[in-house]
């Protein structure tokens, strides 16, 4: 800007006095201004100086405004001195109002600093209850290895619950699972192997199905037990000798290492079912020890997780299978004990409880 | 069923540890539950007799004993025991032994080895080399009132613990209920034999000595309930207790010792499975036995003194006028032996399971007798256990056979001889099977196995096999007693085929991921509840509940209508552990009477209690009701993509008297109701000391995930822009904001794009029985942009024709 001042009196060497005259008149304008657009000037003093000098009826503005009155041959001149002034003090102007600015938005951000440790606004998140998480997660094992889900009722007739499956009036094998009866003759189902019945009355082999859902006995909650409890009964039925004991302890050894864990150890105990001969109970190398001995296996290194077996030939004949022709093999699966053994807790009524406190964690 | 070793090993010479005894067992089929192992609470305690007592001389009340101890020596020992005389037989514990007892009174120690040796000791001036005890010293019982007394015939310096075979291993065995004969300790010896390879040695039964004295008569009126019962009067009975060994096995295979007649009866039945009873025979009237059902007789005294109802079918054992025991379950107190019985009549039967199972439960009887009865014994075993019982009364009872055993046996037990299919009973087990092993396998276990040709095996099952009947059967037994570990694992081979997936299953899986979404927590609750919970939540049906007919308690005494009473309860649980709010909603079967039968369906509902959305710090919170739950629905619906066919409207309340008929709404979906939403009724919510607002819904589930949403073509976004024009209507208090939508939507302007209401307000300036109700309404043309002009006149046209329909003022 100094450069510039210079200039402008190294061209008006051959101006006239009159010319002289206006060019002092206007530097002295732009120094006073200069003088009054300090740095530290408010944003009132800057604004009565653009009102002063170049607002409507300013100096500025009154001098380009009186322009007429100066011979022609000199307003090229005058009329570019006076525009440089003006944006010179344009500006000016410009840089301390947006120098201003900046130091309110400075103010201003030092002043809306928040605390940003505090929590943000929230609904709170839901949970899965664990028993649909684990039944989740073992009904997704059994879809991969080409399982079909197919749920069944819950409220049945004795024929499904029990004599179909092999299961004579007054046997006291009916007594393991004690029964709800309801009117007109049902029950709640103690098991879902009523699912084998109502499929294989309806479909014909080849079958690979499981069915989850809900099972009744009367057990009052406790740590151990339930009234009401879930469970996966699975079965899988087709030509006599393409299904047998050995494909049984495949397939669940299979599902037991990819639920466990690959180095999940399984053993299969003969045992007794009503619908099923031979009948296996199945154990895994207990989850918390490994095998080694601990409290949840009560020190054997195993623990009981499934029963299973070939399905029983009066069970097939009561279906209308000709045991010559088809067989097939079946398992139950508690999903209360899975889920107890997985999770590592030992009290059946944390989930029938809703404890927030325990459901919260999953 | 309790397994002694030691008894095991009277019929097998078995040389395993207890660890693989167990182990073998639980393969094959009888899981030994727990094995345990019984060590005396003492060491170093022998069998001593006291040769002579003198008086202490330093004090009255201790005496100074004279000890001989056998091949120890004599000793000289003080005593303050009451009892102590001179040739008394007693347990001498030598300096250096130790008393568990003795250690902490009345509670044997935990290791003996912490028990600091018994050391020599002056007591009153004289010297004492060891130590008199008593039981309660020696841990054996709580009796400290004197010196435990042996038999006389106890060998001196003996070890006490041998002598009183206090080291003992028993296994407690569980026996499924189709194997019946392992009730016994012979039948799990026989297994035992058949799994280590062994040779079982049963006892050998001498027959009762002949007597010519005549027996009663025995009839059989009940041929289809009793199919055999053997009979031996036997006299010169001398009632008293039982030897030791026996009293001790009958003690650690869980009975009562009672006296020697009844003690060898059970005894017997433990060895061989086969229960026994004994009658007073000097209270059988008439000279005679008839097996018969109850019929007339109405009640009967059990020889526990109860009084008990019998039904028609019951099977009685009767005299000639009254019945003297309810068949192999209990016996009656009229004919029960006692101290004054001389003369006995022993019963061996075999009685139908499934008449034995029937009554006991009916009589909620449970004894060891009827237990074995029920799931079958031995249908051959009754004149052996006759026999060995007699042999045993003889010797430790004095019996004496008064007539050869009666046999009554209607109809001889058919011999079941399988035809077992080698080749099927492989395919079953997935192995291959050589013959002889088989063979060897299915005599080990009793049977008889002969040659019927090419994979064809003839085989006669054991009469205490009941369960063995085809060539399943036959299978499991080979394959048990080889091992299913020996069965090696195989996949199944499959064709690649894609299983279909139960639609019902991903609708509820997506439900759920929505529910969260929203805040809710998935609570599973029981399906039993109270009556009292029925009937204030019947559901949005007003539906009849199903009721238990053998409920646990009244409070569980019928099936739940609705989700509502579980998720209450569960609330109520949590706010009685300082949660301060709770958003959970449930997924599970209801239940209702349809016609006379229960039926069930697929519901789901929620709860919603406490803050909501939580603020952030120092701002207000939204507090759970009507509107945040409805929220949640919305959200549902419309992620479901069904919101178009979804209407929720004021609720009749008699529909749902458990919610503020004020704030509750029924939800229709295609024109059917679907369920309700709204608050919990201000008086439920005083009865559970709820303080805040609880907001609810329940929906029919199955109708939900059943239902298919009209399909929709995919729209690109619109080109041109939409122009928004407000509308503030007043109008009656009364009029639904869903009636001011559906009146403006039924004008079907077709350039009006979709009508919101964004405030609806009362009071100042507004009649009171009237509302101002804003509407934000967006035009749209879907070729062109719309000028202002066209919008105003669409804009004046509708307004024109809404307010006479709804009878409504423009808001000045």
């Amino acid at each position: 800007m100094i450069c510039q001042a210079v200039e402008s009196e190294h061209t008006a060497r051959k101006d006239t006095e009159e010319q002289a005259k206006m060019r002092e008149q206007l530097e002295a304008i732009r120094q006073r201004a200069l003088a009054q657009l300090a740095d530290d000037a408010t944003a009132d003093q800057i604004e009565n100086v653009r009102v002063a000098i170049l607002g409507r009826s300013g100096e500025l503005t009154a001098i380009m405004r009186g322009m007429r009155e100066v011979p022609a041959q000199e307003r090229p001149a005058i009329g570019q001195l006076v525009n440089r002034i003006k944006r010179e003090l344009e500006a000016r102007i410009e840089a301390l109002q947006e120098r201003q600015q900046r130091a309110r938005m400075q103010r201003a951000l030092a002043e809306e600093r928040i605390d940003v440790t505090l929590p943000g606004t929230r609904i709170g998140r839901g949970r899965v209850h664990p028993l649909t998480q684990v039944a989740d997660q073992m009904i997704g094992l059994f879809e991969a290895m080409g399982f079909e889900v197919i749920a069944t009722q819950d409220v049945d007739d004795d024929f499904h619950n029990f004599s179909a499956l092999n299961f004579p009036p007054d046997h006291p094998a009916r007594e393991m699972q004690d029964t709800f009866f309801l009117p007109g003759g049902m029950l709640l189902r103690t098991h879902t192997s009523n699912g084998q019945i109502h499929v294989m009355q309806h479909r014909q082999p080849p079958l690979a199905i499981i069915c989850p859902g809900n099972c009744y006995r009367r057990d009052e909650l406790s740590v151990r037990a339930s009234p009401m409890f879930s469970q996966i009964e699975g079965f899988m039925v087709d030509q006599a000798g393409l299904v047998t004991m050995a494909h049984l302890k495949g397939v669940l050894s299979e599902f037991l290492r990819g639920f466990f864990g690959a180095a999940t150890k399984v053993r299969f105990r003969a045992s007794f079912f009503p619908f099923t001969e031979p009948s296996a109970e199945v154990d895994i190398s207990c989850v918390l020890c490994g095998g080694a001995g601990c409290r949840v296996c009560k020190q054997t290194g195993w623990v009981e997780i499934l029963g299973s077996g070939m399905i029983h030939p009066n069970v097939l004949r009561a279906v209308g299978y000709d045991p010559a022709q088809y067989q097939g093999f079946a398992f139950g699966i508690g999903i209360e004990r899975i889920a107890l053994l997985k999770l590592g807790v030992d009290d059946m009524r944390l989930f029938f409880e809703n404890d927030l406190r325990f459901l919260e964690q999953f | 069923m309790k397994l002694p070793l030691s008894w095991l090993k009277e019929f097998v010479p078995i040389q395993a540890g207890a660890d693989e005894i167990s182990h073998r067992l639980s393969v094959a089929g009888l899981e030994v539950e727990n094995v345990e192992r019984m060590r005396p609470s003492f060491a170093g305690v022998t069998v001593g007799r006291v040769l002579s007592v003198e008086r202490h001389p330093n004090a009255d009340r201790l005496s100074l004993c004279d000890v001989d101890a056998g091949q120890f020596g004599r000793f000289r020992v003080v005593c303050g025991a009451p009892n102590v005389h001179a040739g008394m037989v007693a347990p001498f514990a030598r300096v250096g032994a130790r008393l568990g007892g003795l250690h902490k009174a009345g509670e044997a120690a935990q290791s003996l080895e912490e028990v600091p040796p018994l050391q020599a000791a002056e007591i009153r001036g004289v010297r004492s080399e060891g130590m008199l005890c008593s039981g309660r010293e020696l841990g054996l019982s709580d009796d400290h009132s004197g010196i435990l007394e042996l038999e006389g015939d106890a060998p001196l310096g003996g070890d006490l613990a041998s002598y009183l075979d206090l080291d003992e291993t028993v296994f407690d065995v569980a026996i499924t209920p189709n194997r019946g004969d392992c009730l016994s300790i012979l039948g799990l010896a026989r297994e035992v034999a058949a799994l280590f390879g062994l040779k079982l040695k049963p006892p050998r039964v001498k027959p009762p000595k002949a007597a010519g004295g005549e027996c009663p008569d025995i009839e059989i009126h009940a041929a289809d309930l009793c199919r055999r019962y053997a009979g031996l009067p036997m006299g010169s009975i001398r009632i008293g207790a039982a030897p030791a060994w026996m009293r001790r096995r009958l003690e650690l295979c869980g009975m009562r010792a009672l006296n020697n007649v009844v003690d060898v009866t059970n005894y017997v039945m433990l060895e061989r499975g086969q229960p026994l009873h004994a009658f007073d025979l000097d209270r059988i009237a008439g000279g005679k036995i008839v097996v018969r059902r109850a019929g007339a007789d109405r009640e009967f005294v059990t020889l526990d003194n109860i009084r008990r109802q019998l039904s028609p079918d019951d099977l009685m054992i009767a005299d000639a006028r009254r019945p003297l025991a309810i068949a192999g379950v209990m016996g009656g107190l009229d004919c029960e032996v006692s101290g004054a019985t001389t003369r006995i009549l022993l019963e061996s039967a075999f009685f139908e399971p499934i008449t034995i199972a029937r009554t006991a439960r009916r009589l909620g009887l449970r004894s060891e007798a009827s237990y074995r009865f029920e799931r079958g014994i031995d249908r051959e075993g009754q004149l052996a256990a006759i026999s060995r019982a007699a042999e045993l009364i003889r010797k430790w009872a004095g019996g004496r056979e008064l007539a050869p055993v009666r046999d009554v046996e209607p109809e001889a037990a058919a011999k079941r001889e399988i035809e077992l299919d080698l080749r099927r009973a492989a395919d079953l087990l997935g192995i291959t099977l050589p013959r002889d092993e088989v063979r060897r396998r299915l005599i080990s276990i009793g049977a008889a196995v002969h040659n019927l040709g090419r994979d064809r095996l003839g085989v006669i099952a054991p009469s205490f096999r009941p369960d063995l009947n085809e060539t399943a059967d036959l299978a499991e037994e080979i394959g048990r007693l080889r091992g299913f570990e020996e069965v090696t694992d195989h996949l199944p081979e499959r064709p690649a085929r894609i299983m279909p997936r139960d639609p019902k299953r991903a609708f509820a899986a997506r439900t759920r991921d929505i529910m969260l979404g929203c805040g809710l927590t998935e609570i599973r609750t029981i399906a039993f509840i109270a009556p009292d919970d029925n009937r204030r939540f019947p559901g949005f049906e007003s539906a009849q509940p199903v009721v238990v007919a053998n409920p646990l308690s009244t409070e569980l005494s019928e099936l739940r209508i609705s989700l509502m009473p579980g998720l209450l309860a569960a609330l109520r649980f949590n706010l009685n552990r300082q949660a301060t709010a709770m958003h959970a909603f449930e997924i599970a079967k209801t239940f209702a009477r349809r016609g006379d039968l229960p039926a069930e369906s697929m519901r789901m509902a929620a709860v919603s209690y406490g803050t909501y959305m939580i603020p952030a710090v120092g701002a207000p919170p939204v507090e759970a009701g009507f509107f945040s739950i409805k929220g949640i629905l919305e959200n549902y619906f419309r992620a479901l993509g069904i919101m178009d066919e979804i209407a929720f409207a004021a609720i009749d309340p008699a529909r749902a008297p458990y919610l503020h008929p004020g704030m509750a709404a029924e939800i229709r979906l295609a024109g059917s109701l679907i369920g309700v939403a709204g608050e919990l009724h201000p008086q439920e919510g005083a009865r559970m000391e709820l303080n805040r607002r609880c907001a609810l819904f329940e929906l029919d589930f199955g109708a939900l995930s059943g239902f298919e949403p009209p399909p929709k073509a995919i729209q690109p976004p619109p080109r041109f822009p939409a122009v928004r024009r407000d509308l503030a209507l007043v109008i009656d208090r009364a009029v639904a904001g869903a009636t001011v939508l559906e009146t403006i939507a039924q004008l079907n302007q077709p350039m009006l794009e979709s009508v919101e209401i964004f405030d609806v307000y009362t009071g100042e300036g507004i009649a009171p029985d009237k509302k101002s109700i804003a509407l934000s309404l967006r035009y749209r043309n879907k070729e062109r942009t719309l000028t202002d002009e066209e919008v105003n006149r669409m804009h004046e046209e509708l307004t024109g024709a809404v307010l006479p329909r709804l009878n409504a003022q423009m808001r000045q």
